[in-house]
C-alpha cells in the first residue's frame, strides 16, 4: 500500500498539473486539477494515516486525540479556500477597471521562451488558480475532518 | 487521423456494444448482489467499462481529449477501489 502510494502520488500530481495548464484551450482546468490533487492527498491519507502530513512531512508534533478541526493543517486548508475565493473574485473584478464586462478574459502569446519556444499566457489562468485553490481547500477540509470521525 | 479503416470501424462498434452490455450486466449485480463486496466489485467493473468506452470512443473519433477523460476516470476508480479494500480489511478508511 505505501509502496504503491509512493509511485502513484507523483503521477497523479503530474497529471493534475498538466490538466491545470492546458485548461484554457482544451478540456481540463482548475476544477478537475483540484479534484485530482485532492485524490492524491486522499491516497496519502489512506496509506499513511491522518497525522502523516503534519508529523512526517512538516515535522510538527501532533497530539493523537486532539480535536481534528483545530489542527493547524485544517486551518491551512481553510485559509487556502479563502485565498482561492479571493483570487477568483479579484480576477473577475480586474476587467472592470478597464471598462470591460465582468470576467472578461484575454491572452498574450510569448515567443522565444526557453524550452517551450511558444507559450500562450491566458488571463483565465488566474481564475483557474482561484478555482483550483477553492476546490483543493474545500475538499481537503471535508476529507480530513470527516475522515477523523 | 480522420480516416478510420472499415474493419477497425466495425470492430469498434461491436466492442462498444459489448462493453455497454457488460455495464448493464454489472448493474444487475449492483442492484441484486447478495452481499456488499459483490456490489463493490460490480461498481468497480462498471468504472473500468466506462474507461474502456472512453478509450474506444477516442479511437473512433480520433480526438485525444477522451484519453484524458479515461485517465482521470481510471485514477478516481483506482482510489475508490483502494478505499473500499481498506474499509473491508481494517473497518475504517482513514486511520
Amino acid at each position: 500500500m505505501r509502496t504503491t502510494a509512493r509511485a502513484v502520488v507523483p503521477i497523479i500530481f503530474v497529471v493534475s498539473a498538466s490538466l491545470f495548464v492546458e485548461g484554457h484551450n482544451l478540456p481540463g482546468g482548475g476544477f478537475i486539477a483540484g479534484v485530482l490533487t485532492t485524490t492524491a492527498f486522499a491516497v496519502l491519507y489512506l496509506a499513511f494515516g491522518l497525522d502523516f502530513l503534519e508529523r512526517g512531512v512538516l515535522g510538527r508534533d501532533v497530539e493523537p486525540g486532539k480535536e481534528p478541526s483545530r489542527d493547524r493543517i485544517v486551518t491551512a486548508y481553510r485559509r487556502l479556500f479563502t485565498i482561492g475565493l479571493v483570487i477568483a473574485v479579484t480576477s473577475g473584478l480586474v476587467p472592470l477597471l478597464f471598462d470591460l464586462p465582468f470576467l472578461t478574459q484575454s491572452y498574450v502569446e510569448l515567443e522565444g521562451v526557453p524550452i517551450y519556444d511558444h507559450v500562450e499566457l491566458a488571463s483565465a489562468l488566474a481564475f483557474d488558480l482561484g478555482v483550483y485553490c477553492v476546490v483543493v481547500g474545500g475538499l481537503l477540509t471535508i476529507l480530513s475532518v470527516v475522515g477523523a470521525e | 487521423m480522420s480516416e478510420v479503416p472499415v474493419l477497425l470501424e466495425t470492430t469498434l462498434r461491436v466492442a462498444l456494444v459489448i462493453v455497454s452490455a457488460l455495464c448493464v450486466c454489472c448493474s444487475y449485480r449492483v442492484i441484486r448482489g447478495p452481499t456488499d463486496p459483490d456490489r463493490v466489485v460490480a461498481l468497480d467493473a462498471i468504472a473500468t467499462n466506462v474507461v474502456a468506452i472512453a478509450v474506444l470512443f477516442a479511437i473512433q473519433t480520433g480526438r485525444g481529449l477522451f484519453i484524458t477523460v479515461s485517465l482521470v476516470l481510471a485514477i478516481i476508480g483506482f482510489i475508490a477501489t483502494v478505499a473500499v479494500a481498506k474499509f473491508v480489511i481494517d473497518g475504517e478508511v482513514i486511520e
